[in-house]
């Protein structure tokens, strides 16, 4: 019966196909290997989101009178709902930690080389979509921390001229930050960006099943033999113990540690002292904090979102800019790359101080 | 008493191991997940009641309150006692409402009829009303479950 039933689906959708790729693939053994845990990484987080996310969204009131009072009763009131919460909160961290991680490792061993650079490039294009996702998650709290964030967060793009204060105006839904933003952030948090990251995911995913793991420059010039260990069943069950680790510190993480819940945000109250966004974001807001009013004539800020524009902007195309990456160009990129997380880990060090 | 050979092999026992943990931490994570999404039933042990709201009623005579989510109905009865129903119908849980002429309770889903003291008498109810215990405490009219203290 289970023999003819699985000959009845293949006969109508070819799933072999896909089990016969799967069982031939294999992932190149060396010593960069170990990065290659990082991608299945985010998707566990990833996936995880997706559940408790899911789960929280039973029990969350999208709207500014009911936001706040709904995460207290997730808190308080509903069956293990503190836990669900706390898992949603760390996973975020954990996966944005690890996206960071994926994309830094990648850079340093330049799998974005040709024929790879529309991975890298959707890979950016993902790390953006995960940033969106932690800035609007942050808001749907509403307490006033969250509703300080926002405001500093969505007053940055003003800085850009002509289309800043579009930009502005479309993620606040308005001038101000009001219970319009609440609803176009949740509307963003789990309609638009979960579309948009998994349209991405799967154009990613494809490219990496279709090109294959890439094999560092190293191995490639022929210094080193090419080892290769089957991913099916030898790679998937490593990932598997992968996963377990990480779940469990996460889990711990979470049981230990939950999140607390600011008093309902209040429109009319001042900043809350000591006001930061998130720590993935902290960073930039030291960037931002170091530039003068005005530099010449043009504001500071404007100078400075204007430079993160273009750095990100020049990181999107990072493949075709180190097109020599094993002659002294790539060098100079790898370098680079040791600079910007250095500057990042300072800057949110010096920002956690402050 | 020493047996010959082993009760199972090596692969069995490890695989039972492993099998048996990943089941264990299946069920750990699934427990939070099912309770989560099965909340705890939410109807109120008792209510309390301003009794002066009530203490004027004529015997005979249907009064609504609020049962936590559902509708209730306090009536006095002939002797001065209080009695309360829960106006949620047997059949199909739509609320009833009470027809003060015909002294009877009605439900418009499905044509049900509940005579004065919360019997079905026509259309498809099976059971009776739920009844609850309405008893004067101090200033307040406090309606309970049956078996709450």
């Amino acid at each position: 019966m289970g023999r003819s039933l699985s000959a009845w689906f293949e006969d109508r959708l070819g799933f072999s196909a896909v089990m016969g790729f799967l069982r031939k693939k294999t992932v190149p053994l060396n010593k960069h290997t170990i990065w290659s845990y990082t991608g299945s990484a985010i998707l566990l987080f990833f996936g995880i989101q997706v559940v408790t996310g899911i789960m929280l969204a039973f029990y969350y009131r999208p709207t500014l009178e009911e936001a706040n009072k709904s995460v207290a009763r997730i808190m308080t009131d509903v069956p293990l709902g503190w836990i669900i919460r706390s898992v949603h909160f760390w996973s975020a961290s954990a996966m944005i930690v690890t996206v960071f991680i994926h994309l830094f490792s990648s850079w340093m061993i330049k799998s974005y080389r040709k024929p790879r650079e529309l991975t890298w490039m959707t890979g950016v294009l993902l790390l953006v979509a995960s940033l969106f996702f932690g800035f609007t998650g942050y808001l749907l709290p509403w307490d006033d921390l969250s509703l300080s964030a926002t405001k500093v967060g969505t007053d940055i793009p003003r800085s850009i001229p002509i289309v800043g204060e579009w930009v502005t105006k479309f993620l606040r839904g308005g001038d101000d930050v009001t219970g319009d933003t609440l609803s176009r952030f949740f509307s963003f948090h789990i309609c638009i960006l979960p579309l948009f990251l998994l349209l991405l995911l799967a154009i990613h995913i494809y490219l990496i099943q279709k090109q294959g793991i890439s094999i560092p420059l190293g191995v490639e010039a022929g210094k080193e033999k090419l080892k290769e260990l089957p991913f099916w069943p030898n790679f998937v069950y490593r990932e598997i113990i992968v996963w377990l680790v990480l779940f469990g510190v996460l889990i711990t993480a979470a049981v230990f540690l939950p999140p607390s819940l600011g008093k309902v945000a209040d429109l009319m109250a001042p900043a809350p002292k000591g006001i930061k966004p998130e720590w993935y974001f902290l960073f930039l807001f030291q960037t931002l904090k170091l530039f003068p009013g005005k530099i010449f004539f043009i504001n500071g800020d404007t100078i400075a979102v204007f430079l993160i524009v273009a750095a990100v902007v020049l990181f999107f195309f990072l493949p075709f800019l180190d097109n020599k990456p094993d002659k002294m160009k790539g060098k100079v990129i790898t370098w680079l790359a040791w600079a910007a997380i250095a500057y990042a880990v300072a800057m949110s060090i010096w920002s956690l101080l402050t | 008493m020493k047996i010959q050979h082993s009760l199972f092999t090596r692969r069995e026992f490890l695989n039972g191991l492993l099998g048996g943990w990943l089941g264990a931490l299946a069920a750990t994570v699934l427990y939070p997940v099912i309770k989560f999404v099965f909340p705890p039933y939410m109807e109120p042990d008792k209510v309390a009641l301003l009794f002066s709201d009530y203490k004027d009623m004529e015997p005979g005579a249907v009064k609504p309150f609020a049962w936590g989510v559902k509708p209730g109905f306090i009536k006095k009865k002939e002797d001065g006692s209080y009695l309360a129903f829960v106006g949620v119908c047997t059949h199909l849980d739509c609320n009833v409402s009470y027809m003060v002429d015909q002294k009877k309770f009605y439900c418009a889903c499905h044509d049900g009829w509940y005579d004065e003291s919360g019997k079905n008498i026509a259309g498809p109810p099976p059971k009776p009303l739920r009844q609850l215990r309405a008893e004067v405490e101090g200033e307040s009219l406090v309606v309970k479950k049956e078996g709450v203290a």
